[in-house]
């Protein structure tokens, strides 16, 4: 592969430049010219900026600043707020990971049954996908209003008949239940997809063989899903741990901070206005948690990747 | 497995075929509840909330258009949606196809690609922050400045997607091509971006959606001026106004929805392909 580059025609019988590998070469540099000068204006400095200034007091509206070492770090793990946050956060993500497994699964493996309706089912359960966030996030505050606790009071479910998001243990598994409502639509088209790849007669050859259906699930279905697992696993984990929409919409981080979220905190933090070097120091937590949560997981899909048919 | 289609798996399809109307009902019900609710007025969703509009009526979407300026709110995230994707169109996959040309044998272009994977691992709320006055000092606190952040934010995995499927394709047709007298821009445009059309597709797909439903960036450039608000941010405050106007907020929520349901059900096989994807490689 990387013969076919090097040897790329240097013997052409004109030699004009614009043909010239050379040429071409500078033109390719010219091509990766726009992305990479908006990334650095866009991305790359407000990073640097976020990280400098998070060693400062800098409250962003004086004129000046000291440098203040990690006194905000420091100050943000004793702060109740950020580590309220920050338990909600981690609470919520492995709630959120577990339950998007769980439902889109059952849902992958009931799709993929021989049953009527099949492409049918799969378009609705794929349609919350297209929807804004922030949308969904209004829909439900409204039923959550509404609706919901009348199906609690006829069906005679306690948690449902008040609305779940007045009160601090209920207001959790109603973010919840909106996010999986939505978020589970992505995993379950991918996880149809891999089961999809499974040789049907893996599954033959473990009937003959006498397994039943949980072994053949075991045996067969989840070593082929692993590599889907884990990518469902890295991208709950970090909708997880950076949710905002849906908590800003059905929510807004009550009732009594019960569900305020890190994602919030540091928005709120920065809106506020005079805490800019604090705020930039809380998002710098986060981005380590992200990054470490990414860093494992990318590890592990890429080792099982090898494995992947 | 063939002869006896026994008992047991008859019974394993209904009990699936059961728990996946239940599913449905679930994710149906909501939009039920909304169409219903937008049809009716103030006095019969209060005597009756879940019944039937006895008339339908339109007076709720005549009010929220005319308290608000839906229309303008519309267009600026057509415009806003537009713009990104055109410019992604134009500079993302050039960036890709160069990388992916010479990453084997050049370090630059193979730092870059790394470089600009590295955004994949940061989390939105990093910037955030320092945007807030960053964007101001640039003066782009506005919608070319909630442009440039939607391409840059895309471009990673954008570059990502496309640089492997470029890889894919073999080089030989865009070398014979700039022998034939191509330049090397037109051996791009001419013939290597035909070829990656359906990446593009996926990839401009995937971040229309994405820009079209962005909430969050768009509430921190754009919150402070009205008129150069996007729809999902129109919703969230509209939703803040008229609190207690059940009919018109679900009203409102409707006809915001139902531009991406269009193009779901027009566009659904390509929807699909790139939500998923993007999933796979974020």
């Amino acid at each position: 592969m990387s013969a076919k580059t090097a040897t790329a025609r240097p013997d052409t019988s004109k030699p004009p430049k614009k043909g010239s590998l050379h040429h071409v070469v500078q033109v390719h540099y010219l091509f990766t010219l726009p992305i990479l000068i908006m990334y650095l204006v866009f991305f790359i400095v407000p990073m640097f900026m976020g990280i400098f200034y998070s060693f400062t007091d800098w409250s962003g509206l004086s004129s000046q600043f000291n440098f203040v070492g990690f006194d905000n770090y420091g100050k943000i793990f004793q702060d109740d707020d950020f580590i309220n946050a920050l338990l909600f956060n981690l609470k919520y993500t492995v709630a959120l990971v577990i339950g998007t497994l769980v439902v889109s699964l059952i849902l992958a493996l009931l799709m993929n049954q021989k049953i009527p309706f099949r492409t049918g089912f799969r378009s609705i359960f794929f349609f919350p996908a297209v929807l804004s966030g922030i949308t969904v996030g209004l829909i439900w505050n409204e039923l959550f209003l509404k609706v919901v606790p009348v199906f609690g009071q006829t069906l005679g479910i306690d948690i449902l008949s008040k609305s779940m998001l007045g009160n601090a243990t209920t207001a959790f598994w109603a973010v919840l239940i909106v996010n999986l409502w939505q978020g589970c639509a992505t995993p379950t088209v991918l996880l149809i997809a891999g089961l999809q790849s499974v040789p049907k007669d893996l599954y033959e050859a473990a009937t003959i063989d006498g397994a039943n259906a949980w072994q053949r699930f075991k045996a067969i279905t989840v070593p082929f899903l692993l590599p889907i697992i884990n990518i469902v696993i890295i991208t709950t984990t970090k909708a997880g741990l950076t949710i905002f929409d849906y908590i800003k919409a059905l929510t807004d981080g009550g009732p009594n901070k019960a569900t305020r979220a890190v994602g919030l905190l540091i928005y709120n933090d920065a809106m506020q206005g005079g805490k800019f070097s604090y705020a930039v120091a809380e998002s710098m937590i986060l981005f380590i948690l992200v990054a470490i949560v990414s860093f494992f997981t990318i590890k592990g899909t890429s080792n099982k990747e090898a494995g992947d048919a | 497995m063939k002869k006896h289609v026994n008992i047991g798996s008859l019974i394993f399809k209904i009990v699936a075929l059961i728990v996946l109307i239940f599913g449905v009902l679930m994710i149906l019900y909501p939009f039920y509840i909304m169409i219903i609710t937008a049809f009716k007025t103030q006095a019969e969703s209060a005597a009756d909330f879940f019944a039937l509009p006895a008339t339908w009526t339109t007076d709720n979407f005549l009010g929220v258009i005319n308290k608000s300026n839906y229309f303008m709110y519309f267009s600026n995230s057509v415009i806003i949606t537009v713009s990104s994707i055109v410019l992604i169109f134009l500079f993302v996959p050039m960036c890709a196809y160069a990388i992916a040309r010479n990453m084997r044998s050049r370090k630059y272009f193979k730092f870059l690609f790394y470089f600009l994977l590295c955004a994949i691992f940061v989390p939105f709320q990093v910037i955030m922050v320092p945007l807030v006055i960053y964007m101001g000092w640039l003066g782009l606190s506005n919608q070319t400045g909630l442009i440039c952040l939607h391409v840059t934010l895309a471009s990673s995995q954008a570059i990502f997607l496309l640089t492997n499927y470029i890889r894919s394709v073999p080089p030989d047709l865009e070398e014979s091509a700039s022998i034939d007298g191509c330049t090397t821009w037109g051996a791009y445009w001419r013939v290597v971006l035909p070829l990656v059309k359906p990446m593009i597709a996926t990839v401009l797909v995937l971040n229309a959606l994405w820009v079209w439903n962005d909430f969050q960036m768009p509430l921190l450039i754009l919150n402070t001026v009205p008129e150069s608000w996007t729809l999902p941010l129109f919703q969230y405050n509209f939703k803040s106004q008229y609190t207690y106007d059940y009919n018109m907020a679900f009203a409102s929520y409707l006809i915001a929805i139902v531009p991406v349901m269009i193009a779901y059900i027009f566009a659904q096989k390509y929807i699909v392909e790139g939500l998923t994807a993007g999933a796979v490689k974020t």
